[in-house]
């Protein structure tokens, strides 16, 4: 059976693939916090490694509220 | 490592194990996320795909950033005294000849460990955070604008700090203007800060 919306597969492909790269950036980030526990690593931690790792969930909560359109749940 | 081994109470082992456990949760996490973007891109968007994300992006990495918290904070209250500029502040507040309040409640011994970080941020969970936040804007003025020459406090030093410790013990009680009709509303409140009577908390120096 084909897709009834191949743009909106599209766009949830092209989302989760953001996602999952800025939540790569954002563990990559963490596991460097852990390794070298210092202040500069802690502030990027809470800066770049959390805001990263935020931006990566909300944009996978975009690809689930696209995927549940889709399935017509919503 | 601790005399009594890696499974005692001691703070630095407990920061250990989450360190681990939050490196090796970080990893497993990353190992998913991986393994999802190397397989093509409409398996992606498969069921099997959306478990092992919600996995991979939530349980895990959840975990991961928790544990950083745990360690980050814990390490905050280390970090203090690690930078130079801080220094002079450090050598006073060891200094036993000095008569300053800080020198004075460390030679005494009236806080254990943390000293700095024990008055310099407020109690309870909006305490840690504010001091979180101060912790990374300090990091950040250090490397991005650099260090003012002359280093004040962002706020005048709550009383309710010293309030917190003080206020009920035997030795402040004695004290007549303590308990004082008129001064003490003003003491509890804050309108009258405690070094309006006592000795300054640190030297007022500028940054050599």
């Amino acid at each position: 059976m084909t897709d009834p919306s191949p743009d909106r597969s599209a766009w949830s492909l092209r989302l989760l693939s953001a996602a999952c790269i800025l939540a790569l950036a954002g563990i990559a980030v963490s596991v460097l916090h852990f390794l070298w526990p210092i202040p500069l690593m802690f502030a990027l931690f809470m800066s770049v490694g959390q805001g990263a790792f935020g931006l990566a969930m909300l944009l996978y909560l975009g690809v689930i509220f696209i995927d549940l359109r889709r399935s017509r749940v919503l | 490592m601790s005399e009594d081994g890696l499974f005692s109470g001691d703070a630095e082992n407990v920061i250990r194990w989450v360190s681990t456990g939050g490196l090796a949760l970080g990893l497993a996490s990353a190992a998913v996320i991986v393994t999802v973007l190397a397989r093509k891109p409409p398996w992606r968007l498969t069921p099997p795909a959306k478990w092992m994300l919600l996995v991979g992006f939530f349980v895990l990495p959840s975990m991961t950033m928790l544990a950083g918290n745990v360690v980050g904070f814990h390490k905050t209250r280390q970090s203090c005294t690690q930078c130079h500029t801080m220094d002079p502040w450090v050598a006073d507040m060891k200094d036993p000849g000095s008569s300053t309040l800080a020198a004075a409640h460390y030679k005494n011994r009236l806080i254990n460990e943390d000293q700095c970080y024990t008055c310099h941020s407020g109690y309870g969970l909006a305490g840690n955070v504010q001091a979180k936040i101060g912790g990374v804007s300090h990091v950040l003025h250090y490397y991005i604008t650099g260090v003012p020459d002359e280093i004040r406090i962002k706020k005048p030093f709550p009383s309710s700090t010293c309030l917190h410790c003080h206020s009920e013990a035997a030795g402040y009680l004695k004290i007549e203007q303590h308990v004082d009709a008129e001064m003490k509303p003003k003491i509890l409140s804050g309108e009258l800060s405690c070094f309006e009577c006592h000795a300054a908390p640190h030297p007022k120096r500028k940054r050599p």
